[in-house]
C-alpha cells in the first residue's frame, strides 16, 4: 500500500532501520547541513537523519536525506530495501506504463488544522529555516511541491504543474523564486506577465515520499504529476482543494504555502549551492507573496541537502530522469534497451541500444538531445551496445577504452541549449554536445577488427547461482 | 534581541539591516537580513557567514554587482 504522507513513510524508514534520531543538541548551521552532507559521503545505504532538539528552536521537527540512499528510495517506491538499482529503475518503467491514473479528491486534509493568515503570517515562526551551504544566500525551501496553472487554460488539470524549485525565504511573507525558463511553471509565468497579472501558486513541504519524485520527473507540459504519482503509487493520489487559491495539492503535506508571484516583479537572489555542485546566483528572480499557509498541528519540515555528488538530490532524481528519456527514446527506437541519466539531473547519459544498421547510435544519441528534457540537458550521450548495463560503470568504461575510434564515433556539436545553471556553458544557457558511440560498429559502417568477441561461457550463468549459494551458505 | 547585534551586512557592508525573526529560546540567536543584498544569517553562524572579515571573497557582493544583475528569466513584453 502506497504512502499518503511524510510521517508514515517515516515510521517505515524507522522500521527497517534506515531513519536515524540525532538526539545530541545540535546547532542549526553548520551542523543540520553538515550531517546530511554526511550522510552522502558514507555508502550507498545512508537513513535519514531526524532532528528535534536544535539550539534556539522548542518545537522544531527537521527530516533530511529522506530519499538520500538507494534503500530509501527503494523503499519510497514500495520495494524491499535491498533492490538493486537497475532493478528500482526498471519497475519504475514498469509502473510508469499505468500513467495516467485519476487522483482522488479528499477534502479532510489534516493541514486544515491551523492556519496563518493576513498579518499573521510569520514563516520564520512556523518553520526552522537554515542555511545549506556557505555562500548560500539565505534560508532556502528546496524539497517543495510547487503547483500552478497554465493561466490561459486554468481548466487542465494536465497543464497544471507540479515541480521542485530553489525558493529563498527573503521575509516572514516574501519568497524568492527561480523558474528555470526550461520548467513548466516559467511557461505559467510568463502567460501571466505579459498580461500584467499575478500568478497564483501553492507551495507544498513535507510530502509523501512518491510527491517529491514525480515533481522533479521531468515530463510533457500536459501531463499530470499527480496522474503519474497515482501510477507510480499504483493507487490515486489523494488530493485537496487549497483555501485560498483552488489549486489542487496533496492531501497529506505538512504545511501548504499559498499566494502568487507578483507580477513583473524580480528581486536580487542567492547565491545558492546547486545539484550541478557549483553556486549559482546574484541574480534577480520573480517574487512570491505569501497570504495563507494551512498546515499539520506539530508540522515536520522537510529539506534535502545537494552540493557536490552524490547528495540526496542525486538519489531523488536519477531514476526519475532515466524513465522518461528511456519511454521517449523507445516510442521511436524499440533497440533502445536501457538509459542511465543519473549524472546531474541528465547533463550526461549513458543508453544500451541494439543497432538497426550503421550509424543508427549515433541517431539515437542525437534523438537524446532533442527530446523534451535533453533540449535543457543532455549535453553528452555515451552509446554502448545491448550487452552492457549502462548502470555498471566498469562495462560502460570498457566499452568507451575498447569500441571507440574517436575520429569516428566522437561528434561534437556547437551552440545548443543548456540548462542555465550548466557550469561549462557559455554564454549561460549556451553549450556544445558530444556524442561517443561506443557502439560495435554494424553494416554498412564497416570499421575496427570485432568479428570475434569473447563471450562469457554458455555455463557461467549457472556457476554464478552456484557461487553464490555456496557464499551464502558457508 | 541579543546584545551582539551586527552593524554592517557582512556580505556586501551595507548599513540598513533588518531584524528578522529572534530564537524561540530567549537570547539563542537572532537573525538579520541586509536591506540592500537581501543575505540573511544567523548570529549563531560561524564567523566566515557572519562577520565581514573573514566572509569568503568569492562570494561577496558589491552595490555594482546588485545594480547590474540580470533578470533571470527576463521581465516579457507586455501584450495588448
Amino acid at each position: 500500500m502506497a504512502y499518503d504522507d511524510l510521517r508514515s513513510f517515516l515510521a517505515t524508514l524507522e522500521e527497517e532501520g534506515q531513519l536515524l534520531r540525532i538526539t545530541e543538541q545540535v546547532r542549526p548551521e553548520p551542523d543540520i547541513a553538515a550531517a546530511a552532507n554526511a550522510a552522502g559521503r558514507i555508502g550507498e545505504n545512508a537513513p535519514a537523519l531526524w532532528f528535534d532538539n536544535v539550539h534556539g528552536f522548542t518545537d522544531a521537527r527537521i527530516a533530511m536525506n529522506v530519499h538520500g540512499s538507494w534503500a530509501n528510495h527503494a523503499l519510497a517506491l514500495g520495494l524491499p530495501k535491498n533492490t538493486a538499482v537497475k532493478e528500482q529503475v526498471a519497475e519504475f518503467a514498469r509502473r510508469w506504463d499505468a500513467f495516467p491514473v485519476a487522483p482522488v479528491r479528499r477534502e479532510d486534509a489534516p493541514w486544515r488544522e491551523n492556519t496563518m493568515d493576513g498579518e499573521g503570517i510569520d514563516l520564520f515562526e512556523l518553520l526552522p529555516l537554515f542555511r545549506l551551504n556557505d555562500g548560500d544566500g539565505g534560508f532556502y525551501l528546496d524539497k517543495a511541491a510547487v503547483v500552478s496553472r497554465d493561466p490561459q487554460d486554468p481548466e487542465n488539470f494536465g497543464k497544471q504543474n507540479v515541480g521542485v524549485y530553489r525558493i529563498e525565504v527573503i521575509g516572514k511573507d516574501r519568497l524568492a523564486f527561480q523558474p528555470v525558463p526550461m520548467h513548466d511553471i516559467a511557461q505559467h509565468l510568463r502567460m501571466a506577465e505579459e498580461k500584467g497579472e499575478d500568478l497564483p501558486v501553492a507551495i507544498t513541504l513535507g510530502n509523501d515520499p512518491v510527491m517529491p519524485i514525480v515533481a522533479g520527473m521531468p515530463m510533457a507540459y500536459d501531463q499530470s504529476e499527480y496522474e503519474m504519482a497515482g501510477a507510480l503509487r499504483g493507487e490515486p493520489m489523494p488530493l485537496a482543494t487549497a483555501p485560498a487559491t483552488g489549486l489542487d495539492v496533496p492531501r497529506g503535506s505538512e504545511v501548504v504555502i499559498e499566494g502568487y508571484f507578483e507580477s513583473r516583479t524580480r528581486q536580487i537572489e542567492g547565491p545558492f549551492g546547486e545539484f550541478t555542485g557549483n553556486y549559482s546566483g546574484g541574480r534577480r528572480m520573480p517574487v512570491v507573496k505569501v497570504t495563507r499557509i494551512s498546515y499539520r498541528t506539530a508540522p515536520i519540515f522537510e529539506s534535502l541537502y545537494l552540493g557536490m555528488p552524490w547528495t540526496e538530490c542525486d538519489y531523488l532524481v536519477g531514476p526519475n530522469t532515466c524513465v522518461p528519456l528511456l519511454k521517449q527514446l523507445k516510442a521511436e527506437f524499440p533497440e533502445v534497451q536501457a538509459v542511465n541519466a543519473m549524472y546531474t539531473h541528465g547533463l550526461l547519459v549513458i543508453i544500451s541500444t541494439k543497432k538497426r544498421y550503421g550509424g543508427f547510435a549515433k541517431a539515437v544519441g542525437m534523438r537524446a538531445m532533442t527530446t523534451p528534457h535533453g533540449l535543457g540537458y543532455v549535453a553528452q550521450v555515451i552509446l554502448v551496445d545491448e550487452d552492457v548495463d549502462p548502470f555498471n560503470l566498469p562495462q560502460v568504461m570498457w566499452a568507451l577504452s575498447s569500441k571507440v575510434n574517436p575520429k569516428d564515433d566522437v561528434m561534437i556539436m556547437p551552440n545548443l541549449p543548456v540548462v542555465e545553471l550548466a557550469p561549462a556553458a557559455s554564454p549561460a544557457g549556451i553549450i556544445s554536445k558530444m556524442i561517443i558511440d561506443a557502439t560495435t560498429p554494424v553494416d554498412p559502417d564497416r570499421r575496427g577488427n570485432f568479428a570475434t568477441p569473447v563471450k562469457d561461457l554458455p555455463e557461467t550463468q549457472e556457476w554464478i547461482a552456484k557461487l553464490q549459494k555456496l557464499i551464502a551458505e558457508r | 534581541m541579543s546584545a551582539t547585534a551586527p552593524s554592517i551586512c557582512p556580505r556586501c557592508a551595507h548599513e540598513r539591516l533588518t531584524h528578522l525573526t529572534t530564537s524561540p529560546v530567549a537570547g539563542a540567536w537572532d537573525v538579520f537580513q541586509c536591506d540592500r543584498c537581501l543575505y540573511t544569517w544567523r548570529t549563531t553562524e560561524p564567523a566566515r557567514r557572519t562577520q565581514p572579515d573573514a566572509y569568503p571573497a568569492a562570494f561577496r557582493l558589491t552595490a555594482e554587482d546588485i545594480e547590474n544583475a540580470i533578470e533571470m528569466p527576463a521581465v516579457p513584453p507586455l501584450r495588448a
